[in-house]
């Protein structure tokens, strides 16, 4: 298992892999930028005590933008072969969500048991 | 690894290096299940600090939108997204068969790692003399719990990263290594995933 089974790459494979690879920098590059907005966005949001109602879900709404940003760009998520990743990510996801909404209805929501 | 090919030309490296090999490709499932364990895993901190958030036994403790200062947790929140596009651009080079950019972007990231971790440190010594600690309230347990864990996280991050770095500088780039520095890059990517939501949650709704 040691050895490298690449096959040598010609000239042009190469050529055109790098292109690929700058190609998908750039895009990460606009994610990025897209995240450094988001958080800029939100800060500023606080920081002008505007009405909390209005300013909650913006705020959150923008948490989960930046997160599928990381994981699709930054993670790779966007590729293929990562189908067991989303699965796994996903299913982490649904006990998550699942942790905060009892817990915020048994405390904060619902009647006092 | 003894018969572990380093430093290949480039006509002969993988198109992915780092699932190139058995032991590459069960790095990268066996990985992405720890993530999910991970996000459960922050996912009841998170509940546990929403559900005791402000949960104080006396008039005499601080709540949380006395305590959090926006413009620190700016600045951490900075430090720790650039070290992530850093980690990007470390991966980026590493698929490139460029090894010294790669430990170079590496560095990058263990310096903004350190960065953010200071500042959390000062932050917690700043919040302890204002009688804030893990055992003056609940809240306060719950709040050191979740940004403790989490710092934790980025503590194993710098010590994982640094030593890749220092145990590569010699051998170099092959495909056992590129598996082991894209699984830290994953890692790293991750903590900054959970961060994002500490300093919404904590933060940003934690001043209102």
């Amino acid at each position: 298992m040691a050895e490298i089974k690449q096959e040598p790459l010609s000239k042009s494979k190469l050529e055109y892999l790098r292109t690929q690879r700058t190609k998908e920098m750039r895009q990460q590059m606009v994610s990025f930028g897209m995240m450094i907005f988001l958080t800029f966005v939100a800060f500023g949001m606080v920081a002008m005590d505007l009405d909390s109602r209005f300013v909650i879900p913006i705020v959150l709404f923008m948490a989960v933008v930046q997160v599928i940003l990381q994981f699709y760009y930054f993670m790779h998520m966007k590729d293929k072969g990562h189908e067991f990743a989303k699965l796994f990510i996903m299913t982490g996801m649904y006990f998550g969500i699942a942790f905060v909404v009892t817990f915020l209805y048994i405390t904060w929501i619902g009647s006092p048991i | 690894m003894a018969h572990m090919e380093y430093n290949v030309p480039s006509e002969r490296w993988p198109v992915h290096p780092e699932t190139a090999t058995l032991e590459g490709k069960n790095k990268f499932v066996g990985f992405w299940i720890f993530l999910a364990g991970e996000t459960a895993l922050f996912a009841s901190l998170f509940a546990t600090y929403l559900a005791l958030k402000d949960s104080v036994p006396g008039d005499d403790h601080l709540l949380a939108a006395e305590l959090f200062a926006l413009p620190l947790a700016f600045v951490m929140t900075m430090f720790l997204l650039t070290s992530s596009l850093t980690s990007v651009y470390a991966v980026y080079h590493m698929r490139n068969n460029n090894f010294k950019q790669m430990q170079l972007w590496l560095a990058v990231t263990v310096l903004l790692g350190l960065g953010f971790l200071s500042l959390e440190i000062y932050e917690f010594v700043e919040y302890v003399h204002l009688g804030h600690t893990f055992r003056t309230s609940a809240f306060g347990s719950a709040f050191y719990f979740l940004l403790g864990t989490h710092g934790f996280h980025v503590a194993i991050g710098l010590v994982w990263i640094t030593g890749l770095i220092l145990r590569n500088a010699k051998r170099g780039l092959s495909v056992y290594t590129a598996a082991k520095v894209n699984t830290a890059a994953l890692y790293w990517h991750f903590i900054d995933v959970v961060w994002v939501f500490i300093f919404t949650i904590v933060y940003l709704l934690g001043v209102m």
